[in-house]
């Protein structure tokens, strides 16, 4: 059966009945913070719509994306998406290499000219004309601009490819750059994470797919069904913080008994990603759940945040009396805190921009 | 019995939510009844703990239907206590829960066969007629063959 069948022909062709389709609406309305009436709209979408065809472009990157996407051990639910799109080009997972690769991207961008999506992980260097980062003796620069120019729309996965991540930290020797610092004139979609939560990126490719559009961005470029509150604000631990009880130490009272970990480094109040609701492994857990406080992974600039164990309230000049008198006094503030955090928020981002344009 | 987990919830006791819940389910149903307007709660959307999820499945109670649905994986569908509200429970890797909604309606759409589906099916099953007739014919003809 041709790629050009429909969604639903294809899998009824191997027994798999409109059911899953009912079945990975409810859990992608369900990710995506959509209405659960709306199933039946996104099921009927996708039965109709054809494999997505998807150009996936590995650069400056430790493959924990990929690994995020990929670890399942057996066909679930969430392996639905791998039906979904036709995944024509993905230098790490495919069988294929050297010319036969390379000759499978050129081939999908043809095929599918101005339908295709381009997924990117990893950041770009840009230093000394790129030559930090090559593939097939291409830069990645040159292989970006060639493989976007004729796609649909642009998915920058993890942080490194939607904020430069962690080869953009300092001193940033190879000069790497995020993707929307090069792709300027198509739809981008930032997924940021190290790495992103598997249903971020799933559920961005459904929804894409189901109603052939992007889905609605905050100010980073990112869906706001998952980037649009901070680990605070959902945290199941917030109401200590809201009453001041603060682990201290990784083995103190206060860390055996779940209280907040504000003092111990946490960046909840500046990060947003949906670890808390979503969490990781199946909904299995997330760091703060584990113990650990959030290290801002999804944010611009979180390897440069001033330290994953000093807390937000001594990290940042101009913000530490203000949050540590917050901090410390939480439970008198109540809903102060949230406002507060809010204000941690901007004024961090400010921040990092005043000292981009030091740098 | 253990309860599955649901993915997302923490064990930290009831957040009173349940109460909340179960009055919008009220109202819900009273729209169906009334109205015939179908409705959904998506119980992932909502903070509940999973103790606040047990809860509220103790107080919607089981019905007269209860269905095992396997396709891309396992799912559970049970109507409640309260005829027209239905438990919908899809189950994702590892048999984490991936989504679990109430919905307010007279069957669920994913227990009803697909049109599509039904045609396909019908297809298939004359195809199957057909081959087990031959394959009976066959078996006379070689049966006849030996007397």
């Amino acid at each position: 059966m041709s790629d050009d069948a429909p969604l639903g022909d294809m899998l009824a062709k191997r027994g798999v009945s409109r059911r899953a389709f009912l079945k990975y609406a409810a859990y992608t309305a369900s990710i995506m913070a959509l209405p659960a009436t709306s199933t039946n709209v996104i099921a009927q979408a996708l039965a109709t719509a054809k494999r997505q065809s998807v150009i996936w472009l590995s650069f400056q990157e430790c493959t924990g994306c990929t690994e995020s996407l990929t670890r399942s051990f057996s066909p679930t639910l969430e392996d639905l998406i791998f039906d979904f799109i036709s995944l024509d080009y993905h230098h790490t997972l495919q069988a294929v290499s050297g010319d036969a690769a390379e000759n499978a991207r050129h081939a999908a961008m043809v095929e599918n000219k101005g339908k295709y999506i381009v997924v990117v992980d990893g950041s770009v260097p840009i230093k000394d004309d790129g030559v930090y980062s090559t593939i097939a003796g291409m830069t990645n620069l040159d292989m970006l601009n060639e493989t976007v120019k004729d796609a649909f729309a642009v998915v920058s996965v993890g942080t490194c490819a939607a904020f430069g991540g962690i080869p953009h930290a300092k001193p940033n020797p190879t000069g790497a750059v995020a993707i929307s610092e090069i792709i300027k004139d198509k739809p981008l979609i930032n997924i940021s994470g190290c790495p992103p939560i598997p249903e971020a990126i799933t559920g961005t490719l459904s929804y894409i797919l189901s109603f052939g559009k992007i889905p609605e961005l905050d100010h980073l470029g990112r869906p706001k069904a998952f980037f649009g509150e901070t680990i605070h604000d959902r945290c199941y631990r917030r109401p200590f913080y809201e009453r001041g009880m603060f682990a201290k130490s990784f083995d103190d009272e206060g860390a055996r008994n779940g209280w907040c970990l504000y003092e111990l480094g946490c960046k909840g109040p500046v990060a947003y990603n949906a670890c808390a609701t979503l969490k990781w492994n199946g909904g299995t857990s997330f760091p703060i759940q584990s113990g650990h406080g959030c290290l801002g992974c999804s944010e611009p600039d979180f390897w440069d945040m001033g330290g994953f164990y000093k807390p937000l309230s001594t990290s940042l000049d101009g913000l530490g009396k203000t949050a540590a008198i917050a901090a410390a006094a939480g439970a008198v503030i109540g809903t102060g805190s949230a406002l507060l955090a809010r204000r941690h928020q901007e004024n961090y981002l400010k921040d990092l921009a005043d000292k981009d344009e030091e740098i | 019995m253990t309860q599955p987990i649901a993915s997302g919830c923490a064990s930290v006791g009831h957040t009173g939510l349940t109460r909340p819940v179960l009055r919008e389910i009220a109202s819900l149903l009273k729209k169906l009844a009334k109205t015939g307007e179908c409705d959904a709660i998506d119980l992932r959307s909502l903070p509940m703990s999973n103790e606040d999820r047990y809860e509220l499945e103790t107080a919607l109670g089981r019905g007269e239907v209860h269905a095992n649905v396997m396709v891309a994986g396992d799912s559970e569908v049970w109507e409640t206590f309260y005829p027209g509200v239905w438990w919908v429970r899809h189950f994702g890797a590892n048999h984490e829960i991936a989504s679990e909604t109430i919905l307010i309606t007279d069957v669920p759409d994913i227990l009803k066969s697909d049109a599509e589906d039904i045609k396909r099916a019908a297809v298939r099953l004359d195809a199957d007629l057909i081959e087990k007739e031959q394959g009976t014919e066959k078996t006379s003809d070689r049966e006849n063959a030996h007397e």
